[in-house]
């Protein structure tokens, strides 16, 4: 304090201030932050270490399942049944043991593994792009507000396992069809949330403006309204992907998902139930490598829409 | 309040007739195969078929059906089931499966109750301590984990180690009916402890906890008469509905441990073309979803006399 003073007494005003003169190459120049939405959030996401190491983990596990199924002895395609090899413990032969029939595990629990995350990032995918559009057109045009609404309350009135069960029976049992009716009944969560959102943000003053100046509706919603979603949205797609893998499980397990042939987390568990209570090692290679994907998923998604969120940007 | 319940009654009519009628359509889309089992589809001549499908009115046009179905509703006459146990009413194939489903839901709901309110008040109290990250770490594994892994890790720690029993039986109920228990209670107690520990630390938050330690009031007093009771408000919405939809049983669960009950009826209702039967479930389960909902409305009600329902009828839901 008394330094400063002492500062202030010894400069003489007219060093203080002084008049600047008119440029016009100055006038000109517009400041501008150096602020960038992605570079922040990632930046923000780099902070925390232990996501960081978990998306590691993640992309090293994925990466590690195609080199698996590279390194492996047996081809999935080519396993043949055959009892007299069923229940080997795990060797230097089989990795991870034989199932009932005979078959190499390590392959394929590393299929399953595949399987399981090519249908929910497809699923994440689907959900995020249907339910985005539908989230906006519900909260933003008010005409179509009553009638998407009534449709929403329709279908989750009716239990998604008599979607599933009718589908199952009636279109039939594969990957591609698996897929499409999960993203059909999936899109509900993501639009209701997107919907609450848009109706917070719709009438703002800076939207207001925007409507009178005559800006069209996509561009309110892509470049007004959208960014205050993302943090909301990456949460539920984060969230969507270990949904979707106990969805396929589930009904796998049931017999409503994924057909026999295509090994994935439901059919290997469920072909195991009766058996994994003597051969614990059928339930704990698979049990393993899935909870590793979704835990991690779960947490990664968690600290990205942390860091994605506007509000927690300096 | 009177009019407001009984506009919501009304409501809720509606809702419960779309939805079965939605359903009630979907079904007619099956293929009447699934109507008979794989021996009878070998021995039965097409004529045979037929015979026996107009016998039970599934070939009349598809409107015809639905009036007759009102009909009987109107009447009380909720039909027979005809494939899951040929020709008993649908009401008393019920009957029998969801004691079964109802008492371990109830159980499980009360264990849920108590230890996820319990871990998430314990969670908020030592909030940021290890205490607290077991919980998350509790919470974070049962969200993600996909039911059947945990469900199989549960059965294999539990039959290998405690010994018991692997299958559901009604000889050796009690035991058998532990291993089930907490598969159902697994998730909603991470539920119970996540959203009371953050409503405990967002009430914790607020001036008038701080007024409440200026007064000199203890930390128990504290955390059970204020913060508990305010952080339990939105929980207890979904209490009642959480009771009454034990009757509908868990789907997997039952399934895994070959539980008699409710939760398996549905999909094997309709692989098997018993529409009477699905048909009565979807409104049995839709009437306990609504009443649910309904009955945690007055009971936020009682426990936060500032909440009112005349107000939220005009508020976006």
């Amino acid at each position: 304090m008394e330094d400063q003073k002492k500062d202030l007494e010894t400069v003489n005003e007219d060093e203080l201030f002084h008049f600047v003169e008119y440029s016009p190459d100055a006038a000109e120049t517009v400041s501008y932050s150096e602020y960038s939405y992605w570079r922040s959030v990632w930046q923000n996401f780099l902070k925390k270490k232990s996501a960081v190491v978990l998306s590691i983990v993640f992309i090293a596990l994925v990466i590690f399942s195609f080199i698996a199924l590279a390194i492996g002895k047996y081809n999935y395609q080519e396993l043949i049944p055959d009892s007299t090899k069923s229940f080997i413990a795990p060797n230097a032969e089989y990795w991870f043991g034989t199932d009932n029939i005979g078959r190499d595990y390590w392959c394929q629990v590393w299929y399953a593994s595949q399987t399981s995350i090519k249908l929910a990032l497809i699923v994440a995918l689907g959900e995020c792009a249907l339910g985005i559009t539908i989230g906006c057109l519900w909260g933003y045009v008010r005409k179509l507000d009553r009638f998407i609404t009534e449709v929403y309350n329709i279908i989750t009135n009716i239990p998604v396992i008599i979607y599933m069960t009718l589908i199952a029976l009636m279109i039939g049992q594969s990957f591609e069809i698996m897929a499409v009716s999960l993203i059909l009944f999936g899109w509900l969560v993501m639009a209701r949330n997107v919907r609450n959102l848009v109706l917070m943000y719709r009438d703002r003053e800076y939207n207001l403006a925007s409507r009178t100046l005559g800006t069209n509706i996509w561009r309110i919603l892509v470049k007004n309204i959208l960014p205050y979603l993302i943090s909301v949205i990456i949460l539920r797609l984060a969230l969507s992907i270990p949904g979707t893998i106990s969805m396929e499980s589930t009904l796998s397990y049931l017999g409503l998902g994924l057909d026999i042939n295509t090994p994935s987390l439901g059919i290997l568990l469920r072909n195991a139930r009766s058996y994994f209570l003597d051969y614990p090692y059928l339930l704990v290679f698979p049990a393993i490598i899935v909870s590793v994907i979704t835990i991690t998923f779960y947490l990664i998604g968690n600290a990205f829409s942390d860091a994605s969120d506007p509000r927690n940007h300096v | 309040m009177f009019k407001y319940t009984v506009k919501r009654l009304l409501q809720s009519v509606v809702t419960v007739l779309t939805v079965v009628t939605i359903v009630f359509l979907l079904l007619r889309m099956l293929p009447t195969d699934y109507y008979f089992t794989e021996d009878q589809l070998m021995k039965f001549s097409e004529q045979q078929r037929t015979e026996q499908l107009e016998a039970a009115g599934l070939l009349d046009p598809v409107p015809e059906q639905l009036f007759r179905f009102y009909g009987q509703l109107i009447q009380g006459d909720l039909g027979e089931s005809r494939r899951i146990q040929n020709g008993v009413p649908v009401t008393d194939v019920i009957s029998k499966k969801f004691g079964i489903s109802m008492q371990l839901g109830l159980i499980s709901v009360a264990i849920s109750l108590v230890v996820g309110v319990g871990m998430g008040v314990m969670q908020a109290k030592h909030k940021d301590r290890i205490l607290d990250y077991t919980g998350t770490a509790y919470t974070v594994f049962v969200n993600a984990v996909p039911p059947l892994v945990s469900y199989s890790l549960i059965l294999l720690f539990g039959s290998r180690i405690l010994g018991l029993p692997s299958m559901y039986s009604s000889r050796n109920a009690g035991a058998s009916s532990i291993l089930p228990i907490v598969c159902l209670s697994l998730s909603s107690i991470a539920w119970y402890a996540l959203w009371t520990r953050r409503y405990m630390i967002d009430e914790l938050n607020k001036d008038y906890i701080k007024l409440a330690r200026v007064k000199g009031m203890s930390n128990k007093e504290i955390m059970v008469k204020h913060v508990l009771r305010n952080a339990f408000v939105p929980l207890a919405q979904y209490l009642p509905a959480s009771l009454l939809l034990t009757i509908s049983g868990s789907l997997l669960a039952e399934r895994f441990f070959s539980v008699p009950g409710m939760g398996p009826l549905m999909t094997d209702a309709i692989s098997r073309y018993d529409t009477n039967i699905v048909q009565v479930l979807v409104i049995l389960y839709a009437a306990l979803g609504i009443i649910g909902v309904f009955l945690g409305d007055i009971l936020m009600m009682i426990i936060d006399p500032r909440i009112t329902l005349i107000d939220k009828e005009g508020g976006a839901r």
